[in-house]
């Protein structure tokens, strides 16, 4: 059963309503941008992708029905670009996805701007530590952390925006969090 | 404590923070966890390397929301303008069955002339008139498939 709140997103997104589309730009757009720059591994191919996915929200909004969540449905999306771009670029692998390009700007996590600078400093060595741990990662193993544990997403919607079964998701992340805690284990050791 | 005990501490360790654990085995690992040093080492660095994943943000682009919005404008008034494209289909779609509808007992005497003339069988024929008034609905039903697979795939 879908509440008024669904109803009223299912309604604008069918009629392509300008405004409910700017205001969920406004409301995603740390969650959408942060995934694609962890899945890309690259800021200005995140920001390509993430207008690209708010396109293709105007564009096939009529599809979604409010069966999941929204953000599931966009995530969804946005990782079936992901994918589309990755398959006609035919890289070795799909961890080349993860590379950053040299003539990038290179991924660098924001600082809260309220935090004392000894919080920022300890922070920011924790950050260090988890982005290169999670850059070990196999990027089947990053992506399902990066939906559970950053995104807050629950299994059944991780799998529908992986497109895999539950059970894959669940040995995916049970792996990549052993991975994850022993290579922040060694990086910290 | 043996290897068995340790095992399943880390296993409940991982499995409690994916999904659910049973109460029962919450409690068994919250004793556990209290006599065994390396395993709650374990689940201070597992319950560590998640906090710093939280903690991780990233800078936005200045204005992406804003050039986002109006890249989305921009496409949606692209869309409206393709829009009449479409209705025309339809009109002309609708205009076609009303004459098929409108015409049906002429092309019917049509065919069947055809049909006893040219010695073809009655139900050749009759398949030929029912397609023929089928066409405009077949033409409007393949629109509709095509704009469908291409929305399925594109998704």
């Amino acid at each position: 059963m879908m509440d008024d709140d669904t109803k009223e997103l299912v309604r604008g997104l069918k009629r392509r309503d300008p405004e409910l589309l700017d205001r969920l730009i406004e409301q995603y757009q740390h969650r959408l941008f942060r995934y694609l720059v962890h899945l890309t591994g690259n800021r200005e191919r995140a920001e390509d992708f993430f207008q690209e996915t708010w396109v293709r929200v105007l564009e096939r909004g009529h599809q979604y029905e409010g069966k999941w969540k929204f953000e599931t449905w966009l995530f969804a999306i946005s990782r079936n670009l992901v994918i589309d771009w990755q398959r006609r670029k035919k890289p070795a692998s799909l961890d080349e996805l993860m590379e950053p390009r040299e003539d990038s700007t290179p991924f660098e996590p924001a600082m809260a701007a309220e935090e004392s600078p000894l919080a920022q400093a300890i922070q920011r060595e924790s950050e260090c530590d988890v982005q290169i741990s999670m850059k070990q990662l196999p990027v089947i193993y990053r992506e399902v952390l990066l939906l559970r544990f950053q995104e807050e997403m629950g299994l059944e919607e991780i799998a529908v925006v992986m497109s895999t079964p539950l059970s894959t998701v669940k040995s995916r992340l049970y792996r990549g969090l052993e991975e994850l805690r022993k290579s922040m284990t060694e990086a910290r050791a | 404590m043996n290897n068995e005990l340790h095992a399943r501490a880390e296993r409940l360790i991982a499995q409690e923070r994916v999904e659910e654990i049973a109460t029962a085995e919450r409690e068994w690992l919250t004793k556990h966890l209290d006599e065994c040093a390396p395993c709650a080492a374990v689940a201070a660095s597992t319950e560590q390397a998640l906090a710093s994943l939280r903690g991780v943000s990233v800078d936005l682009p200045r204005g992406l929301a804003s050039r986002t919005q109006m890249r989305v404008r921009m496409r949606a008034d692209e869309l409206r303008e393709h829009a009449p494209g479409k209705k025309i289909l339809w009109a002309i779609c609708a205009v076609s069955w009303g004459l098929g509808v409108a015409t049906a007992p002429w092309v019917w005497h049509g065919f069947e002339w055809l049909g006893q003339h040219t010695g073809v069988p009655k139900p050749i024929w009759e398949a030929g008139f029912v397609l023929w008034w089928a066409l405009p609905a077949l033409f409007a039903a393949g629109v509709v498939l095509l704009e469908k697979t291409g929305e399925q795939q594109n998704i």
